[in-house]
């Protein structure tokens, strides 16, 4: 079974705009895919719809053999669980300190402090930030930031890490650093699916490339 | 110490990935479905409560970060529940001091045109053996004569009329510890004596007394019920605008998996303290106000001639708003939240 299927997955925004347009892909378990495409192609949506940000118009989308269609407004909390983000505007809590932005979901799913704190320390230091618990986000430059937000989408160890433009503010060296944690959190099993612009980044890494152009997919490249 | 780090990320972040606890590493070889997490029905319940108490002392604390906020929102509520506490304790005095009025319910009987002084006399002494009354003050004819010449100014009147047209009289005290429909059926028993012609009720006084509290416990009611919305609107407002200032956290905390509930919590407990602590300081200010009222009182009374004290607000009346005032700032965070907080999705 596929961590990931899309079977003529069709968005159409309120407003009439069709973001995504039957749009169908598989992506194995432990795969890493890079989603590229010009600006407006569908990205983010796609990444919605499988964070049930958004519903989709048409077609159905299956996460870890669960059809999304199916899942109830009080199932999706759980649903969002099995599955860690990472957005471009990294959304962490600016008032809070780094410990307590990367404890949020563990606080949500209902670790106890314990837990907590040791799956805490791991994540930190899975992303070369340990030590740094007690600062404030403020405090970190946009590279530490962008780690904190990825330390804080694998603390639950979800089985699917999506992201959104994870390196959009960063620069060429800070942008392959975070590629490379990416890269190292599939090879211990976690499924990977990053949306990008950057082309010339992700042309040196050998990944497979899903490119979306006006809601289709333009090309599968498959990498064995 | 960041600065090194970022010299030589790929090295650190390999040499921490290597130090990875085992579970993580692990995760490969457990195999396709066996990624997700699975907590016990009893650790889930274990975890739910400790939230709940960790949201209960931190909510508090928060208020307690922000005192003058705070503050203005707990005055705001200790004002709307002492008012009406302050009118419930003046009417419940009231009450008890108008079961204090002895004179008040006093039965007149006249008797029959040809009953005798001595009739009377006998009457009154019967009456006075029974325990509903406390007292019985006989009137003869003359003496009645007598009163009627001097209140009513009709003397020269009366003089040309041939006989003493007025009745024996006897003024019956019921019993202290009688209350109003004791009085009123006792003065029912007495029309029924043979000598007696007619029982006359002099309750009028008392029974405005006892219209004017109808009205005012009334008047608590209504105004309890308006400022009972008052601090709804207020506690809503003000979960209202914490609400728009937590927007952000709101949303990452939904999209990393948070339920309504969860989300909903804080906010319900805040408002749950905002209650808590504005009806403790309606139930001191109620206490300020008893202590300051409780001496002028007792001199008002005591020139009257009575040992009337001022009671204070019984704790179960007391109990009672506290744990209304408790429920108003829950509802309204309530309110305020399922107004506010479904819409914020992420
Ligand atoms: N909430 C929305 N309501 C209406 N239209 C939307 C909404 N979100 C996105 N769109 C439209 O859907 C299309 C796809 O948007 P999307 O954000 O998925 O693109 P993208 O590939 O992520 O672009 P970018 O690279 O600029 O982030 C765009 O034309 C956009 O205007
Ligand atoms: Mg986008």
């Amino acid at each position: 079974m596929s961590m990931v299927r899309f079977d003529q997955v069709a968005k159409r925004y309120s407003g009439g705009k069709e973001a995504l347009a039957g749009v169908s892909f598989e992506l194995e378990r432990g795969e890493m895919a890079f989603l590229t495409g010009h600006s407006g192609a569908g990205k983010s949506t796609l990444l919605k719809l499988m964070m049930l940000m958004e519903r989709p118009s048409r077609g159905q989308i299956f996460v870890d053999g669960q059809n999304l269609n199916r899942l109830t407004p009080s199932q999706i909390p759980y649903h969002r669980r099995k599955i860690g983000v990472v957005f471009q505007n990294h959304q962490l809590l600016f008032d809070r300190t780094v410990y307590d932005n990367v404890a949020l979901p563990l606080l949500i799913a209902g670790y106890n402090h314990m837990d907590c704190a040791r799956r805490v320390r791991a994540a930190l230091d899975s992303v070369g930030l340990l030590g740094l618990e007690g600062r404030k986000p403020v405090e970190l430059s946009g590279g530490e930031q962008q780690r904190v937000g990825i330390a804080r989408a694998v603390v639950n160890k979800p089985a699917l890490l999506l992201a959104d433009e994870p390196t959009g503010n960063l620069d060429p060296d800070l942008s392959e650093e975070i590629m490379d944690l990416f890269m190292r959190f599939q090879q211990v099993g976690v499924t990977v699916l990053i949306a990008t612009h950057d082309i010339s980044l992700i042309e040196s890494m050998n990944k497979r490339r899903l490119i979306l152009e006006h809601g289709m997919i333009l090309e599968d490249r498959h990498v064995f | 110490m960041s600065s090194n780090r970022r010299n030589d990320p790929r090295a650190q972040v390999g040499a921490s990935l290597a130090e990875r606890p085992a579970e993580t590493r692990s995760r490969p070889e457990s195999g396709p479905g066996a990624l997700q997490q699975h907590i016990g029905f009893k650790d889930k319940l274990v975890a739910g409560f400790l939230h709940h108490q960790m949201v209960a002392v931190e909510t508090l604390l928060q208020l307690l970060a922000h005192p003058a906020s705070s503050l203005m929102t707990w005055l705001v509520i200790a004002i709307a529940v002492t008012l009406p506490g302050a009118l419930w304790m003046s009417v419940s005095n009231v009450e008890q001091l108008s079961g204090s009025i002895r004179e008040s319910g006093r039965i007149t009987l006249y008797l029959n045109d040809t009953a005798s002084n001595e009739q009377g006399r006998q009457l009154a002494a019967t009456l006075e053996r029974l325990e509903t009354i406390d007292e019985v003050i006989f009137i003869s004819h003359e003496q009645a004569l007598e009163n009627f010449r001097r209140t009513s100014g009709m003397a020269d009147a009366l003089d040309l009329l041939p006989g003493n047209p007025l009745p024996v009289t006897l003024v019956v005290q019921p019993a202290s510890s009688l209350d109003a429909t004791s009085i009123r059926s006792l003065s029912e028993r007495l029309r029924e004596y043979p000598d007696v012609a007619a029982a006359q009720l002099d309750m009028a006084w008392l029974e405005r007394l006892r219209a004017w509290l109808v009205l005012v416990q009334r008047m608590v009611w209504v105004l309890g019920g308006l400022l009972a919305l008052a601090i709804l609107l207020v506690v809503g407002n003000t979960i209202r605008l914490a609400i728009a200032a937590r927007v952000d956290e709101i949303r990452v905390s939904k999209l990393v998996g948070a339920t309504n509930a969860w989300v909903r919590r804080p906010f319900l407990y805040t408002g749950l303290w905002y209650g808590l602590v504005g009806g403790l300081m309606a139930w001191l200010m109620l206490i300020v106000l008893w202590l300051l009222l409780k001496q002028p009182a007792a001199d008002l009374a005591s020139r009257y001639g009575s040992g009337f004290e001022l009671a204070a607000l019984e704790p179960a009346a007391a109990m009672v708003l506290l744990i209304g005032s408790m429920l108003l700032g829950w509802a309204g965070a309530w309110w305020s939240v399922s107004h506010h907080l479904d819409e914020i999705e992420p």
